[in-house]
């Protein structure tokens, strides 16, 4: 049972057309050129069996733009308001094409679950046909051209995110996290400033991408998720065996149902447990989806584009409380 | 344009981040930038954050120079690049090639590229070298495998290897 602790698994491409310089050398007309391009290659027809929609990020406000970030669909980076900046997508927002961030395609795949494999053929396809009309620039040794370094050669990025409240727990974390740099991975929190994660959440990705095949970079990353989540359950099983431990999941549910005001912080801390408790058979009645969907709606911006309105922290913490308390109430 | 963070350092860092549902910019001069944890991978003193692969871009000898002071294409000199973390074209990486190339070579551990050729006239070609490459990658990977002693992927990459050498 992957899905208690893996929540989504994606992929990312960056590109650049070689007959333009990178985004940091471009002109605000090379940069709306661009998207253009890209707009009439992928948009008002079939493309790769997708149908594909466009918006400027200048048109978007800021609940919108900044909501994209909390649910990550585009980088902070992106969030600003640009007219270089086009997000393509389709409607479940499952495939993304952010034409104008660090490089001047990146293509994005996430699907739910354990899907490595999947987000990379879907990648894969785009890439080869969006190539065919925009010509990208490519080295036969240096691989994909990129505007850092850092992503040189597949230009390939998969991560999967997992929550890992046991191993956080237990705090082999940090352990894992030198571990991993040796296989040229990466860990990092997935919510929050700090390294330390909030609520557990974590994304693990390849980091280097010169002198590794696609394949074999998400192959690596499959095969060292497999080891966390299979390590992640046996632990939380001898830490279910704690009464105070569970009492902990039994108080994070109860205050999230009858909390009145409730900030962000605590309420992913408490979310968690919950979720961990669902999924150790120790709470029932409330689904995983809901948990998993609650995480993203109770983050600042998120709430008040839900609300359609400027809120004030004390204002979201109301809020926030209301939106869980309805959702979880027992049906 | 000065630092916000110090006000009398000349900004060259520029971070857009989205903090408690707030999209916010702050332009910061390089070592203010560092002092709030934001290195960019081109900075010489980049602390050991994920076990080393990223850290000091630039440290170590300094790079040969290839010749050219300024890329034809996008006007780019070496220290834009070094300054601002970021290439100007793609063929600022001609260009500079051989003052990139050990940086490259320290981020990656490699400078070859193994994985996809995008199809363009010589497809036949294009074929036959990406099963070469991936060839290729699975080997080094068995290597740095054995070396890490993950025998559990080390197996599995060796039956990989074994049953491409048996299609070929
Ligand atoms: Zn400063
Ligand atoms: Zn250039």
């Amino acid at each position: 049972m992957s899905d208690a602790v893996i929540i989504s698994s994606r992929v990312r491409l960056a590109r650049n057309l070689r007959d333009y310089p990178f985004p940091n050398r471009m002109s605000t007309s090379q940069g709306e050129e661009i998207a253009e391009k890209v707009r009439e290659v992928m948009c008002g027809k079939d493309f790769c069996g997708y149908k594909f929609m466009a918006v400027k990020m200048e048109d978007l406000s800021e609940f919108d733009r900044v909501a994209m970030v909390e649910r990550h669909l585009i980088s902070p980076e992106f969030a600003a308001p640009d007219s270089k900046k086009l997000l393509i997508t389709t409607e479940n927002e499952e495939i993304s094409i952010m034409v104008g961030e660090e490089d001047h395609l990146r293509i994005q795949v996430i699907i739910d679950g354990f899907e490595l494999e999947k987000a990379y053929e879907i990648a894969d396809r785009l890439d080869t046909e969006l190539d065919k009309k925009l010509h990208f620039a490519f080295d036969k040794r240096l691989g994909y051209l990129t505007q850092c370094p850092t992503n040189l050669g597949t230009a390939m990025r998969a991560s999967v995110m997992l929550h890992l409240p046991a191993l956080k727990e237990s705090r082999t974390v940090a352990r894992i996290a030198a571990n991993l740099s040796k296989l040229g991975l990466v860990i990092r929190g997935a919510y929050g400033e700090d390294t330390e994660s909030v609520g557990a959440m974590y994304q693990i990705s390849n980091q280097v991408s010169l002198g590794i095949s696609e394949k074999s970079a998400v192959e690596n990353l499959r095969s060292i998720t497999e080891q966390l989540v299979n390590s992640e359950l046996k632990t939380r099983e001898s830490m279910m065996q704690s009464f105070e431990y569970q009492d902990k999941i039994g108080r994070s549910y109860g205050i999230l149902i009858t909390a009145r005001l409730i900030n962000h912080k605590e309420a992913v801390r408490l979310l968690s447990n919950l979720r961990m408790g669902i999924c150790e058979g120790l709470i029932e009645g409330v689904d995983l989806a809901t948990v998993d969907s609650l995480m993203l709606k109770i983050q600042p911006a998120s709430l008040m584009r839900l609300k359609g309105t400027r809120l004030s922290p004390e204002e979201r913490d109301r809020v926030r409380a209301e939106i869980i308390r309805s959702e979880l109430r027992p049906r | 344009m000065k630092c916000e963070k110090c006000k009398s350092r000349e900004a060259n860092t520029h971070i857009k981040k989205v903090v408690n549902g707030e999209y916010t910019e702050l332009r910061l001069c390089s070592e203010c930038a560092k002092a709030l944890g934001y290195d960019n991978v081109f900075d010489l003193e980049m602390p050991d954050m994920f076990g080393g692969l990223l850290q000091s871009f630039f440290t170590g000898a300094l790079p040969a120079r290839s010749g050219a002071s300024r890329c034809p294409e996008c006007g780019s000199t070496y220290g834009d690049i070094t300054n601002t973390g970021k290439v100007g074209c793609a063929k600022c990486y001609e260009a500079f090639y051989s003052e990139l190339l050990p940086s490259i070579k320290r981020i990656h551990g490699s400078a070859s590229h193994c994985g996809k050729v995008p199809l363009r006239a010589e497809t036949l070609e294009v074929e036959v070298n990406s099963a070469e490459n991936e060839l290729k990658s699975l080997k080094t990977q068995l290597q740095k495998a054995i070396e890490e002693q993950n025998f559990e992927l080390a197996a599995t990459l060796r039956d990989k290897i074994k049953e491409m050498e048996a299609e070929k």
